[in-house]
Order: C-alpha cells, then sequence, then structure tokens
C-alpha cells in the first residue's frame, strides 16, 4: 500500500525481497546499503535494521529506506524488505507482505537449490493470496543469484533453466547477479523501483484504481 | 489499496495527535498503516520515525498473531515501559495505528483516556478515507 502525504510532498512505497534461504536477500540490502553510505558518507541517515536470530539469519526482516530522487514533484522514499527465507517463518514472511508495492524474487542459482527456488514461488503465490493479491497484481523482477559461483566451478542452474521454471507465466525482467560482488544488484533494484511506481501511479489514475484519498 | 493524504487532512490529523502531546503528557506521536507506512506524525522525535513506524507496525502484526495463536482475537492493552521512554499501541481502524511515546513519569491511564477520546476523534477516519466526509 503505497502512500502520498501531499503535505510533505513525499511517495512511499514497499519493496520486498523474497526467495529461498541463503538465496542473498540480505545480501542485497548489505551492498545497498554499503554503496549508500559510501555515497553520501556523512550525511547518511538511514540505517540497515535486521532482526536476525543468533547465527544471522533472518529471523523477521531486513528493512533499508531509500531516497530515490524526485517523481511528479514528490519525494520518492522506497521501503525495502526482504523475508526470511527458512521456511518455518512463514507467519513472519507473511507478515512482512502485507501491504507490499512490488517484489524481487531472490533466486539461488546453485543447482541444488532448484527445488527450493519452485517451492518458494509458490508459497510466495499462496502467501499473496492470503491477501487477496497475487503475482498478476504486484510488480515483479526476478534476480539469479551466485552467478559468481561459475567461476569457481560450482554447479549452477543455467539461466535459461530459471527463466523456465520461474519467469515463463509472468515473463518479468531478469537479471543474473552477485549480491557478494554487487553485479546487477543496483539494476534490479532499479528495474523494481520503476516497475511499482509505475504500477502505484496506474492504480491511482485509473478512476477504478483502489486508491484512497483523504482530505480535499 | 493506497493512501493519498492531502494538506488540510495531514493538518487536522496533527490537530489530533497534538492533543495526546498537550493534554495526555505524551512527548511523540505518530500515525502508521499497519504495512508499516508513516502516515503523520508530531511531537519533537526522539529518533528516526521511518524506522520507528516500519518496527511498530511489525511489532503489532507480530503480537497480534501471538494473540491468534493461543485463542485472543487481539491484546487490548499493548504498551512497554522503559527507563527513560515509554511506547503505547493502539488501533485505530483495521489499517491504522496510533504510536505514543511518553515519558515514565507520565500516567498511564490519564494518557490512555486521552487516546481513547483522540481515537474516537479519528475514528471517522476510516468514513475519510473511503471518501464518506
Amino acid at each position: 500500500m503505497a502512500v502520498i502525504n501531499l503535505k510533505e510532498k513525499i511517495i512511499q512505497v514497499k519493496i520486498v525481497y523474497y526467495g529461498p534461504g541463503r538465496s542473498g536477500k540480505t545480501t542485497n540490502l548489505v551492498y545497498i546499503y554499503n554503496k549508500l553510505q559510501e555515497k553520501l558518507k556523512d550525511k547518511m541517515t538511514n540505517k540497515l535494521i535486521s532482526i536476525n536470530t543468533k547465527g544471522d539469519r533472518t529471523l523477521f526482516f531486513d528493512f533499508l529506506p531509500v531516497e530515490l530522487g524526485k517523481i511528479h514533484g514528490l519525494d520518492l522514499k522506497l521501503q525495502i524488505y526482504t523475508t526470511p527465507g527458512q521456511l518455518i517463518y512463514d507467519v513472519t514472511r507473511k507478515l512482512v507482505l502485507k501491504g507490499v508495492d512490488g517484489l524481487v524474487f531472490t533466486a539461488d542459482s546453485l543447482l541444488v537449490r532448484r527445488e527450493a527456488n519452485l517451492e518458494n514461488l509458490e508459497i510466495l503465490k499462496k502467501n499473496l493470496a492470503y491477501y487477496n493479491s497475487s503475482l498478476e497484481e504486484i510488480p515483479i523482477a526476478f534476480q539469479w543469484n551466485k552467478r559468481d559461483l561459475a567461476e569457481d566451478g560450482v554447479p549452477l542452474l543455467d539461466i535459461d533453466t530459471l527463466e523456465t521454471d520461474l519467469n515463463a507465466v509472468l515473463k518479468a525482467p531478469s537479471f543474473p547477479a552477485s549480491a557478494l560482488n554487487g553485479y546487477n544488484v543496483l539494476k534490479t533494484l532499479k528495474m523494481a523501483a520503476k516497475l511499482t511506481i509505475q504500477s502505484v501511479i496506474k492504480k491511482l489514475v485509473l478512476p477504478e484504481g483502489r486508491a484512497k484519498a483523504i482530505g480535499s | 489499496m493506497n493512501i493519498i493524504l492531502k494538506k488540510n487532512k495531514v493538518n487536522e490529523l496533527e490537530n489530533l495527535l497534538d492533543k495526546l502531546i498537550e493534554e495526555g503528557g505524551a512527548s511523540y506521536a505518530f500515525l502508521t498503516d499497519m504495512a508499516g507506512n508513516l502516515i503523520c506524525k508530531n511531537g519533537e522525535s526522539p529518533v528516526d520515525t521511518t524506522t520507528l513506524a516500519v518496527l511498530a507496525a511489525a511489532n503489532f502484526a507480530a503480537t497480534k498473531e501471538i494473540a491468534r495463536l493461543i485463542g485472543e482475537d487481539e491484546f487490548s492493552l499493548l504498551f512497554h515501559r522503559g527507563q527513560k521512554e515509554n511506547i503505547h499501541f493502539t488501533k485505530i481502524s483495521p489499517d491504522i495505528l496510533l504510536i505514543v511515546l511518553f515519558k515514565p513519569y507520565v500516567s498511564l491511564g490519564l494518557l490512555r483516556l486521552k487516546v481513547d477520546s483522540v481515537k474516537k476523534d479519528i475514528g471517522c477516519l476510516e468514513n475519510k478515507i473511503y471518501g464518506c466526509d
């Protein structure tokens, strides 16, 4: 659910990174955070919030607010979240998806994680259905993460297999990436942000758009 | 469902939040939606409100799930007491949450009374959201 505050001239949208456990969702956010810190240095006020287990696995979510310039005279604020990938955290994962405006599906390119990717996409559909939503309504970008491991000779799923398994129906934008070294991390985020803003604006301008207007 | 807040309504909501500060002794009050999007705020912010709104909404949602697990619909009172600051959560409508920060020397009873009164004032917010005002 996007919020537009015309007094403060702000538009806030929520983007959620979803995917199997250890697929690199948190690593994406850490990379984005470090890049922002490099750029803004002392001016950096944004904090990366992580609610982790003792073993550094995401328990509830990671959260990073990012300002991305102006759109139609409004300051664009992205609220970026990750979900816990492990199946036992299904309840908290569902909570993070409440009010989601856009998604990034971080798939694990490891050959052995093929089933985990498929299973997670199905759970994502179920989680969205809980909020009477679906992948047809929420814009999504796919990220085929851990491509850097190919250099170390680790068996990976080829891009075509990932596309066929996960993106054959949606045909959404997708990026081979490495969250660890930053390859296509920002590109994925930019695409997700672009699709999300387009979708929010479309919902707002269409007469049947489900926007609630407060005030006159 | 997206929310567009126009200037006059933000002012109206801020005035209602100001009541909690002036009459209830709160130090800071804000409204967030259940997804953690900050709607409006009033008072002197001790911290980053964007993050506070996100964590408050998450905390409320997690507590609600705990309530459901033990057979409750939800807990009617949700507040945390600290050494220097207390925080009080109130559900205003299915989509809106009111968060109030107040010092330990402020009476919780008085604050709850004021929150109840403001809650009624903001009660028509949902109607306003749906364009019924």
